[in-house]
């Protein structure tokens, strides 16, 4: 069917799109450019002279540029075809001086043309008249259009519209679908699940004229509604959790984004408002979650870690990184809510719609300040505002601090300074530069009290003499000297990698807080024990601003000669940032670290009674007591926000990024960078810089933002996100529109949903798309749309094809009938759960992983064969599968699922023998049908009536006694497990009427 | 206007055939538009690919580009005459091939000892020395030769050679690829991904000798109560319930068409294992790919006959499966750029992980050729060699080399490819092509492959996201020079 029905829609729209080529043989007219000269340039010349290449700085596939010439000047003179360059080209005879060269020549006939053209002087319609935005019907000003008269009293305007295209085509509505046929269709296509025999049969027995419209009340109300249509979202999007590219890294805070948008679903969020956090919720939403855990939207796609992790942006591989990372937030945000192709005009303005190539680079400026990255935010607004109120106070007890130190500085005559800088001097290491390679440093944790642990493998048992460990140096926060010294500490030494047995404990540093140490080492004496590995624990990480870690240096170990022997040794931790050269496990034992502090401890403590002396004669004994006293309350302060510090989240979402190394992102100022215009979308040619703006040249919307020099990059978002979900936006909401029609027909009203440009489809029902659309912008309630769509007679008649009908409009462009769903990759996964008695319907957080990591530390291989099906934490919903980019699932992958390194707006629908294969034989769902047969076996003394539990279950419906029978026959003979997969495998099971 | 036309003139070349992807309709409207001879825009001279590739980045210097400037030079501060930018800290000083070179074969080709197996196939090959990339990031670099793109997102190469030509056994995936077992390369699947394209078009990756060679293809083994007989029975059963399904919902070929699946499936079943089997190998053919070592484990250290063991014998299953009629072969040689190296990313020794892998791609891809040659499949069998960019003529301070996305090598032979023959020099060291303004791109490998396959490059389209894309972007010249 789908042959004859889908395909010929693409081809027929496909030539309407295209102008048919004018006969040859017309009486005498001028000859004219666009629809004479430009097709013969078009099929010899453009390829070398056009848009794309241009060479010798010629294009010849605008008139203007054909007068213009190229780099060696004119190319026609109008009105004198022979003194023109062109034609003497073309009609040369000489094979090394012809254009084009090495091609097909032209014919005679097309260089008569082309100097006919000439001759009449090079005529045809002005560029300028022809790119008029207004002449494409997308581009036209949204009106509610009038709803046609029906003669049918109770009839919606959907079906109005419907109705009266097919009587204008000659076609007869199909008839309503059964109850039974309805909710089925209706529970896929609101929850994605199967309804349960009993609601399939209260469903068909409730009298109440009103049943079907409780139903869909009920099912738009269901928590399960967001988890299914968040997945059409998450599809257009190009969500995934890992990176993608090269040492494909996991995103483990990826998940927010995927709950909020279940949420916003759920709640019907106004669609503007869905829009406007997604692009900048920071800044028009502050202080909310949803306004951050939004953002995920601009970090959903893929991201090239080593080409910002490795590359600084100084150098041109890693501009060509972040180009493409900017190109990414463009083309996702401009696909998603406009439908329009706007990353074509990255190196030529748009060739098809009016996108200019500023327009586009004006879209990356908006975009410049910020980068993927972890965001962490209170996940209660109450613990952040109260968070808020504890950093205000802070702040103020700081600068009390300040201003009295200042005051004692000033007292002292600069004494208070200079001792000062002689104490700052003396913590510094003692070796300067310190070395690229910093340490080890831990993956960043949202609780201080969390273990972590560092560990070297000596290879052998040796007697050890001391051990000693050297904390970091890093400027990060102005932290320096210390950086991610945990404040409490073990050394433990054991012969046993994992720790569990003959432990033996040389330093315990846990019941207090170990004073800073600077860069001082720090000493574990052994006292000759022998043991192969070496631990270091911290159990109270260091703090940085939201997070804590640990960091360090080096570990080294020394034998009875004073040779450390841990040099070089491999080093494994609980866990690592691994971002080399500066932060990596090996660093541990690379023998580099800062030096010690320059000054030994006793003369550091000289040094700070000194100091410590001045500030008293400066400011007397009661400054010095308030000065004490706000110290404290500093720390009960620090103490305080330290209780928080578990109420704290991390999103993975486009934001500023402040970072170290080669990935520094924008940094403290968030200053966004500079955009240029790139010429061919070359990094190394940067052309006039642009400000943020959007598209240009959509009538009835300013793409120019206007905003003051002191604009911050949040402004810019925000202009967009006002720019987007402008009222007089004519693309959002039929966009949107078109897109919920299509989830629940199959099909959009536009076939080509991110493509409402010239190169995409026209509408078959234009006044409806524009209804429902105008709906949408009036309500801006997508639920509102689900009720007038599925409430429709149209979306109920029955998905039956019917011969007179399907003569004339066979793939059922203008629904008379329903289309036949086939399921989803979630829907069908998600139902195999269900029907075994198995799916677990706990919602939000985490996803699962039914994958094991191998070599997580370098490039993680996911490994979905070494998972168990049998664990229970991977039968929740497919919504809340952990993707992963660089090796899809291989079940959900052979049923289509969307590929999250791709925007995918309609997925492809392929029945193949792998995909038969999937169904057979994967584990998840020979282990489901195991199930199926333990949970149908129950429900009946013989075969026949399990066989009879097990059709109502998967398919909502008694078998017919032939197939019970053929069913009870097979269990008999094979077992129930074999019958259920059977039943798991039926065609009736995927499809749905 | 007939089918054919129709589709051919539709703008969208083969492109609308994407949406109906079913087994049937998918088969007749593609047949409808391909040629009585197999291609779909002109005559082929082949039918056929098999794509090594290379990953990490294989030096282009030490084993089949030879620069007589670089052993003069040797240990000479590298002056490139401008600024350069190396990934890491490649700009030591000029380091000599690690292999003496010495011609062979009638052209007098120069190679590398360590790849001097090609020596007895080098007639056959076609040498392409300025091949530039576009960034020297793993990634991009990998993306780029098998994609035709330097960010996911867009069907490898074989996936539209399977589209464009359709399957020629329908029992078999009609694009195999053969991973390196310890490991993906970068972007993992995403080298093969059919991504926009109709998922039959995916790269199946095989993984010969194991239980399992493709995803489900046996039922998983805690399914114990699965057994042939039920199996079979099984699906009887499911045909019967599933015909009398669609007998009442006339008019959707999607529902023959599952059903249709199932019976290929359980072909599928037989003549995967067959084709993946090497028992029925002769000895002279296991010796001809060095499978005849005797050798069980091998030492923990890379060494060259545990590589040859297993490169060749992937070339051995290539080969079968191309006998089978499957259309695209791709062998991956090269794990994740991690430690140890088991792949070509040698930046701190070039010697000791390129030695290993070199002889054994070598030994594989010469026992290939030459047994393809042998079974008269060579004439219309391309094979074609990459990687996703070169090594630097200098070294890295040591015995390294850093990436060089500036100039590789790529070879092809067979299916039309004239052989002995070397196409786009390098400059005097191998660091950029002799002529800048004029070097070779994948595209134009692209696109030279595609047309030897019938396939006009500019025409073979897919519109997604309202862009019509093809393998070749907007770019790509079939090399005349190249094809015999």
């Amino acid at each position: 069917m789908l042959f004859r029905c889908a395909v010929p829609v693409t081809l027929v729209f496909a030539l309407l799109a295209v102008p048919a080529p004018m006969p040859a043989a017309d009486p005498p007219k001028p000859v004219d450019f666009e629809r004479d000269v430009k097709p013969i340039f078009a099929k010899h010349c453009i390829s070398c002279h056009g848009a794309e290449k241009a060479k010798s700085g010629l294009r010849l596939d605008r008139r203007a540029n054909v007068l213009k010439g190229g780099d060696f000047g004119k190319v026609i003179v109008p009105g004198k075809s022979a003194d023109s360059r062109l034609i003497v080209v073309v009609a040369h005879d000489d094979p090394d001086v012809r254009m084009p060269p090495k091609k097909q020549r032209l014919t005679a006939a097309e260089i008569a043309t082309l100097q006919t053209w000439i001759d009449e002087g090079a005529k045809g319609p002005d560029d300028a008249i022809k790119v008029n935005p207004a002449d494409w019907w997308s581009f036209k000003p949204l009106k509610k259009p009038v709803v046609p008269v029906s003669r049918e009293p109770k009839v919606s305007a959907i079906d109005a519209f419907v109705q009266a295209k097919l009587k204008e085509k000659g076609l007869t509505p199909s008839p309503e679908a059964s109850r039974r046929t309805l909710i089925r269709r209706l529970y896929f296509d609101l929850i994605g699940l199967p309804p349960t025999p009993e609601e399939v049969e209260a469903f068909v027995a409730d009298k109440n004229p009103k049943a079907y419209e409780a139903l869909v009340d009920k099912l738009l109300a269901s928590p399960r509604y967001g988890e299914r249509w968040a997945r059409h979202w998450l599809d257009l999007v190009h969500f995934g959790e890992t990176h993608g590219y090269d040492k494909d890294q996991p995103r483990p805070n990826a998940w927010p984004y995927r709950d909020y948008v279940i949420r916003s679903l759920n709640e019907d969020k106004p669609y503007n408002r869905f829009i406007t956090e997604q692009i900048a919720g920071d800044v028009v939403y502050p202080g909310t979650v949803g306004g951050i855990e939004a953002l995920g939207f601009l970090a959903a796609g893929p991201w090239d870690f080593i080409g910002h992790a490795e590359v600084p942006e100084s150098k041109i591989d890693g501009k060509v990184a972040r180009h493409l990372d900017r190109d990414d937030f463009v083309a996702n945000t401009i696909g998603t809510f406009m439908g329009l192709t706007v990353h074509c005009a990255q190196c030529h303005n748009h060739k098809f719609d009016p996108i200019a190539q500023e327009d586009y680079y004006r879209l990356q400026a908006v975009f410049s300040a910020i980068d993927r990255t972890d965001k962490t935010y209170d996940a209660d607004p109450i613990i952040g505002a109260k968070r808020a109120e504890l950093e205000q106070k802070k702040k103020i007890t700081t600068r009390l601090i300040t201003a009295i130190e200042g005051d004692a500085r000033k007292r002292s005559n600069d004494e208070l300074t200079r001792i000062e800088q002689q104490l700052a001097e003396a913590a510094k290491p003692a070796n300067s530069p310190k070395p690229p390679e910093f340490g080890y440093h831990s993956q960043l944790g949202a609780k201080q009290d969390v273990e972590k642990w560092v560990q070297v493998d000596l290879g052998a048992s040796i007697k050890l003499d001391h051990v000693v460990i050297k904390p970091c140096h890093d400027d990060f926060n102005n932290i320096g000297a210390g950086f991610g010294f945990p404040l409490r500490f073990k050394i433990e030494l054991s012969d046993d990698v994992t720790f569990k047995t003959g432990v033996v404990l040389i330093a315990d540093e846990t019941r207090k807080d170990f004073p800073k140490p600077g860069t001082a080492a720090y000493t574990a004496k052994a006292d000759n024990k022998s043991a192969r590995y070496i631990r270091a624990t911290a159990t109270k990480l260091a703090p940085r601003q939201n997070d804590y870690m640990l960091a360090i240096a080096e570990l080294e170990a020394f034998d009875a000669d004073g040779k450390n022997i841990a040099k070089g040794k491999a080093a494994t931790a609980l866990d690592s940032i691994e971002a080399g050269p500066r932060w990596r496990k090996s660093n541990l034992t690379d023998g580099l670290a800062p030096g010690g502090p320059k000054l030994a401890a006793p003369e550091l403590a000289k040094l700070t009674e000194r100091r410590d002396a001045i500030v008293k004669a400066a400011i007397g004994e009661k400054g010095v007591a308030e000065l004490a006293e706000l110290r404290a309350e500093i720390t009960k302060t620090d103490a305080e926000l330290a209780k928080f510090a578990g109420s704290k989240r991390t999103a993975y979402v486009g934001t500023i990024h402040t970072g170290g190394g080669a990935f520094a992102g924008t940094g403290a100022t968030g200053k966004p960078r500079s955009i240029h215009i790139l010429p061919r979308g070359d990094v190394t040619k940067p052309g006039k810089e642009v400000a943020p703006g959007a598209i240009s040249s959509i009538p009835g919307i300013n793409g120019t933002f206007s905003l003051p020099p002191n604009h911050t990059e949040g402004d810019r978002r925000a202009a967009l996100a006002r720019w987007l979900t402008d009222a007089n936006n004519p693309l959002t909401w039929r966009v949107m529109a078109n897109r919920v029609w299509q989830y629940h027909f199959g099909r959009g009203i536009v076939d080509s949903p991110n493509d409402f440009g010239k190169m995409g489809q026209f509408p078959t029902h234009p006044e409806l798309l524009d209804y429902l659309a105008s709906e949408l912008r009036e309500h801006q309630s997508i639920k509102k749309l689900h009720k007038l769509i599925v409430t429709s007679t149209t979306y109920k008649q029955v998905s039956t094809s019917n011969e007179a009908n399907a003569k004339i409009d066979e793939d059922n462009r203008f629904v008379w009938r329903q289309n036949r769903r086939k399921l989803e990759a979630e829907a069908v996964r998600d139902s195999i759960l269900a029907v075994a008695g198995k799916l677990d319907l706990t919602a939000g957080g985490p996803s699962f992983r039914d994958f094991i990591v191998e070599k997580p530390e370098h490039s993680p291989h996911y490994q979905y064969h070494l998972h168990d099906p049998e664990d229970v934490k991977s039968h929740r919903r497919a919504i809340y599968r952990f993707v992963v980019r660089s090796k899809q699932q291989p079940f959900m992958a052979a049923l289509d699922c969307a590929d999250p390194s791709l925007a995918v707006e309609k997925r492809n629908e392929t029945l193949t023998p792998q995909q038969a294969l999937a169904m057979l034989n994967n584990k998840l769902a020979v282990t489901m049908a195991k199930h199926f047969a333990e949970r149908v076996e129950k429900f009946g003394t013989t075969d026949a009536e399990r066989m009879t539990t097990a059709v109502r279950l998967a398919l909502g419906r008694d078998p017919t006694a032939k197939e019970r029978d053929a069913l009870a026959v097979y269990a008999k003979e094979h077992g129930l497990a074999n019958a259920c997969r059977v039943v798991l495998n039926l065609n009736e099971f995927v499809f749905v009427d | 206007m007939n089918r054919r036309d129709f589709l051919i003139h539709s703008g969208g070349g083969l492109g609308s055939i994407a949406l109906a992807s079913l087994l049937g309709a998918d088969r007749l409207l593609a047949d409808a538009a391909r040629r009585a001879d197999g291609g779909l825009h002109h005559k082929p001279k082949a039918k056929r690919v098999v794509q090594l590739f290379m990953a990490g980045g294989a030096s282009h210097v030490d084993l089949f580009d030879f620069k007589p400037e670089l052993v003069k030079q040797h240990g000479k501060e590298a002056d490139f005459g401008e600024k350069v930018e190396a990934f890491q800290n490649g700009l030591g000083p000029w380091l000599k091939p690690l292999w003496d070179f010495k011609p062979y074969g009638k052209c007098g080709k120069q190679l590398g000892e360590v790849v001097s197996p090609l020596g007895d196939v080098v007639d056959e090959i076609a040498f392409i020395h300025n091949m530039i990339g576009k960034t020297g990031v793993h990634s991009q670099g990998t993306l780029l030769q098998t994609t035709g793109f330097n960010r996911p997102g867009f069907p490898g190469m074989g996936c539209w050679a399977s589209y464009g030509l359709g399957s020629a056994n329908q029992n078999l995936p009609t694009f195999v690829v053969l991973p390196d077992h310890r490991g993906l390369a970068s972007n993992g699947t995403k080298n093969w991904d059919s991504a926009f394209l109709p998922a039959q078009h995916q790269g199946a990756a095989i993984y010969p000798g194991t239980k399992t060679p493709i995803e489900d293809l046996f039922p998983d083994d805690r399914a114990k109560f699965i057994t042939r007989d039920s199996d079979k029975a099984g699906i009887d059963l499911l045909t019967q319930l599933n015909r009398e399904h669609a007998t009442s919902r006339p008019g959707d070929e999607r529902l023959d068409a599952r059903i249709k699946s199932y019976e290929l499936a359980a072909k599928m079943q037989l003549a995967a294992p067959e084709a993946l089997d090497l028992s029925k190998e002769t000895k002279e053919t296991l010796k001809l790919y060095g499978l005849d070592h005797g050798k069980g484990t091998f030492d923990k250290e890379i060494n060259p006959v545990e590589e040859t063991d297993y490169f060749a014998r992937k070339c051995l299953v290539a080969r079968r499966l191309l006998e089978r009629g499957v259309r695209f072969v791709q062998i991956w040689s090269g794990n994740d750029n991690g430690f140890p190296r088991r792949n070509w990313d040698s930046h701190e020794d070039v010697k000791r992980d390129h030695g290993p892998l070199a002889y054994g791609m070598a030994r594989g891809a010469a026992a290939l050729i030459a047994d393809l040659k042998r079974l008269g499949l060579l004439e219309d069998t391309i094979i074609l060699w990459t990687t996703e960019f070169g090594r630097m003529p200098s070294s890295q301070g040591g015995k390294g080399r850093d990436h060089n996305p500036y100039c590789f090598t790529n070879w092809l032979a067979g299916g039309g490819i004239k052989g002995g023959y070397t196409h786009g020099p390098s400059d005097a060291f191998g660091y950029k092509p002799a002529d800048r303004k004029n070097p070779t791109e994948v595209y134009d490998v692209h696109a030279t492959i595609l047309h030897l396959l019938g396939i006009d490059h500019t025409k073979l389209t897919v519109r997604h996201n309202g862009i019509d894309r093809r393998l070749t972007d907007v770019h790509g010249h079939v090399i005349a020079e190249l094809i015999k």
